[in-house]
């Protein structure tokens, strides 16, 4: 014990002393997490000759740095300007820029690096005491169970239509059928592709993302002035704005705790992702609110549940990568490649024979969020500035942007037309009164589903039953009902105390 | 469907590939290449194919005087690549594909492609990687006599990374020589195919033995579907040919060049030049190095020419037919 403390905190100060690849790094994947399309992993593929020539331990830091900072960087057009610039950012929008649109756009961005700080700090610290528990979770967690948790996020289309059902559940359904197009994952037979090649892995997510949440937004600023309501008040700029962001997201330390929480246990899970990690955790945080109405209107707590958890789960992915040997995500396996090349062995024994690397790790996680709370907040002052551009000048940047955005993961001018596709989807379903959230839910998690569910009932043969076969995936159904059942009691609770005074 | 190779326009091309051969080098390098050569690469940047094309071409340039520019197109199993390819690239030999034969032609004997699959074939082969069974390090079942019998008791899930996939052929081939039935569980890549054993989300996988070696000690191999090369490296399991008396053909994950047949048709000239730099290209020990650093297994770089490749191509089309109404539910 006496031991291998001596050696994190020797490898905490090693870390320290790499501040000059940190900060930069920091910069730089905040540009790269802030234009859509473009993502940790792809950057760090075009970088990877440069990586490979550092030392082991600059190449890992950097890549560590560079994976925080563009998680945390994708939150920031989520925010000011409604563009998710990954899926892993799909839910931060729903109350971050409707805080925007108030002119709270300095508080909300405040909010969002100090969630995405903590939450990510303290999971990490958490990933580094549980790693041998952790590990254990992705074991527990296989396809059945992996049922239920998607559910958690897919319930949340009901409560976006709590306001108009018929109308909510169409946009949920509709977001499932877009969800099924591609291939099936069983024996890759096309559906509803329409010939189109480019449509064989499914829709597109990132196209579908700006397409749905930024194209058809910039469509419905272009009738404004600015992205601000006019009802805001007007401000001067200030740093007011930005303690007062940081002293509504301290208040809430606890949902920031529990929401990363759910993150890092979702980050363990192999194949699992932020997508997953954002919706569950926004979902679970709306279920146990005393104020649910209040979600989707600009409330802090629906900004921070999926900022602290994608941020949760930045760390989780870390886990599988060091202690079984499988890289949970894109970017985990990109590290995987640096540090076989490197010569470092994976699995089991990475503790027993390269044991800094595996904490070094860590701590350049830990590190990185703790500099970038310093190096970030005083920003969010200037970066709020965005949404007082007239719309004259940033309707088109946005389209531009993200154009560029749904043409970079795949390179094919095909994500671009989709795109805008999904634009005048998202517009049509803005003036109609339809929630765009629900059918990106939908899109985002229906393919997810429908994964876990074929793969359940192949393993099966064919067998429903299989979805009940096994206690941890029972008691998470049981979670389940509970989570959609309370609220609801919770409501009609509160109608009845409000009605017995009126009597 | 046609699928052999048309002999005859082979002899011409090479034909007249023995007359470019008989002409100064110098008078070659003057025509051929002219401008840099453009290759698909029918999966994601930064993933395996990628790499080891990086490595590949970083020692071919030299040879062949110009530089390789690679365009990703990945989608459907590598399907989305080469329809690009035989749809817009000019057959040229400025336009080549480079992919992985195994499971890309296993695709064609699920679903033809919208070309004809005797338009193109493959005539540089990098490397070849066998395919092999593995299962988790915490896994009841800790060698081929433990499957077997658990076997007997129920049908037992084993990981693929896809259904039409050259390991999922290897196990169904077993599994027919034994008299049992697999349920063969897709697992979406090899990174799931790896963590579904580890994990215990099936009972055992099957994969390309270069990922697997990847994964360290997180795994046992139990069997090779081919040779074992490494040794050590795959536990030293042995080949399912020796270990069950049969005679299947190596099922591989093989990455290799390939170009439009009316190319090499139409320019033998070019298309000599390609193979005889692809050829030099093995000779020069810098590529070994180039290959361990982009994190190749050394002893599965393994040169193939035109014949080797469309030897094996056929093999998985006659394969893939056999065992379609497993691999596509058909």
């Amino acid at each position: 014990m006496g031991d291998t403390a001596y050696l994190l905190f020797d490898v905490f100060l090693d870390t320290i002393s790499f501040w000059w690849v940190i900060i930069p790094t920091i910069f730089l994947g905040l540009i790269v997490g802030g234009i859509p399309g473009f993502s940790a992993a792809n950057t760090i593929i075009i970088l990877m000759p440069l990586t490979l020539a550092m030392g082991l331990d600059t190449g890992l830091i950097f890549m560590v740095t560079l994976y925080c900072a563009a998680r945390m960087g994708a939150g920031i057009p989520a925010i000011l300007v409604n563009i998710p610039g990954t899926a892993g950012a799909a839910a931060t929008p729903l109350d971050g820029y409707p805080m925007a649109r108030q002119g709270k756009g300095q508080q909300a961005l405040a909010i969002s690096f100090v969630s995405s700080c903590i939450g990510g700090l303290l999971t990490t610290i958490m990933a580094l005491a549980l790693m041998p528990v952790l590990a254990r979770v992705g074991f527990y967690m296989h396809s059945v169970e992996m049922i239920v948790v998607m559910l958690f996020g897919i319930s949340l289309i009901a409560s976006i239509a709590a306001q108009d059902m018929v109308k909510g559940l169409i946009a949920g359904f509709l977001g499932l059928m877009i969800g099924s197009i591609g291939t099936d994952v069983v024996y890759a037979t096309p559906r509803a592709t329409f010939g189109f090649l480019e449509l064989y892995d499914g829709v597109p997510l990132i196209p579908a993302l700006v397409g749905l949440f930024a194209v058809s937004e910039a469509f419905v600023i272009i009738e404004k002035t600015v992205i601000v309501n006019e009802s805001a008040e007007p401000k001067k700029p200030s740093w007011h704005d930005t303690f007062e962001g940081v002293n509504i997201a301290l208040s809430r330390w606890w949902h920031i705790v529990w929401t990363s929480i759910i993150g890092l246990v979702i980050g363990v899970i192999p194949g699992a992702g932020a997508s997953i990690a954002s919706f569950v955790a926004y979902q679970q945080s709306r279920a146990f609110s005393d104020t649910p109405e209040k979600y989707g209107t600009g409330h802090p707590e629906g900004l921070i549940a999926p900022e602290s958890a994608n941020n949760g789960v930045t760390s989780g992915t870390l886990v599988p990568l060091l202690v079984l040997g499988i890289p949970g995500g894109a970017t985990a396996a990109i590290m995987l490649v640096v540090m076989q090349y490197h010569g470092v062995s994976f699995g089991p024994s990475l503790f027993e024979h390269s044991p800094r690397v595996g904490y070094g790790m860590f701590m350049a996680m830990a590190v990185s969020y703790l500099l970038m709370i310093f190096t970030i907040l005083p920003l969010s002052r200037y970066m709020s500035h965005v949404t007082t551009v007239p719309t004259i000048y940033l309707a088109p940047m946005i389209i531009a942007f993200t154009l560029v955005g749904a043409f970079v993961p795949r390179e094919y001018m095909f994500d671009m037309y989709l795109a805008l596709a999904f634009g005048v989807l998202g517009y049509i379903a803005r003036r109609t009164g339809y929630h765009v959230a629900a059918i990106l839910i939908g899109v985002i998690l229906g393919p997810l589903l429908e994964t876990y569910f074929l793969r359940s009932l192949k393993k099966s043969d064919g067998d429903i039953m299989v979805l009940f076969s096994s206690t941890l995936g029972n008691i998470l159904w049981v979670a389940l009902i509970v989570s959609l059942v309370l609220p609801i009691w919770f409501d009609m609770r509160r109608k009845r105390r409000r009605e017995v005074p009126a009597e | 469907m046609k699928t052999s190779l048309n002999r005859r326009r082979f002899l011409q091309a090479g034909a007249a590939s023995g007359l470019v051969l008989a002409t100064p080098g110098i008078v070659r390098a003057a025509t051929f290449p002219e401008r840099n050569i453009n290759v698909i690469i029918p999966t994601a940047e930064g993933g395996g194919a990628d790499r080891n094309f990086r490595a590949f071409t970083s020692v071919w340039k030299e040879k062949l005087g110009t530089e390789f520019e690679p365009g990703y197109y990945p989608g459907a199993s590598g399907r989305v690549g080469y329809e690009v390819y035989m749809g817009k690239s000019e057959p040229d030999c400025y336009n080549l594909i480079f992919g992985n034969m195994g499971p890309e032609v296993l695709n064609w004997a699920m679903q033809e492609p919208s070309f004809a699959i005797d338009d193109y074939f493959y005539f540089g082969r990098v490397d070849t990687d066998p395919c092999c069974l593995f299962v988790g390090a915490e896994s009841p079942l800790q060698s081929m006599e433990d499957i077997v019998n658990a076997s007997k008791e129920r049908k037992l899930t084993v990981g693929t990374s896809r259904m039409a996939h050259p390991a999922s052929i290897g196990i169904l081939a077993l599994g027919e020589k034994l008299g049992i039935e697999f349920n063969l569980i897709p697992l979406q890549g090899g990174k799931g195919t790896i963590a579904g054993a580890v994990t215990g989300e099936v009972d055992f996988s099957v994969l390309t033995s270069g990922s697997v070696i990847a994964a360290g000690d997180s795994v046992k191999t139990l069997l090779v579907f081919g040779k074992n090369r490494v040794g050590e490296a795959l536990d030293n399991a042995p080949d399912i040919n020796d270990a069950y008396d049969m005679t299947l053909p190596e099922m591989l994950s093989a990455r290799a060049f390939a170009i439009h047949r009316k190319a090499a048709e139409d320019h033998p000239d070019r298309y000599e030049v390609l193979t005889s730099t692809f050829k030099e290209t093995f000779e020069d020990p810098a590529l070994l190095k180039a290959y361990v650093a982009e994190s190749g297994t050394p002893e599965y770089l393994n040169y193939g020419g035109a014949e080797e490749c469309a030897e094996f191509m056929a093999a998985m089309l006659e394969l893939g037919a056999r065992y379609k109404p497993l691999l596509s539910g058909a």
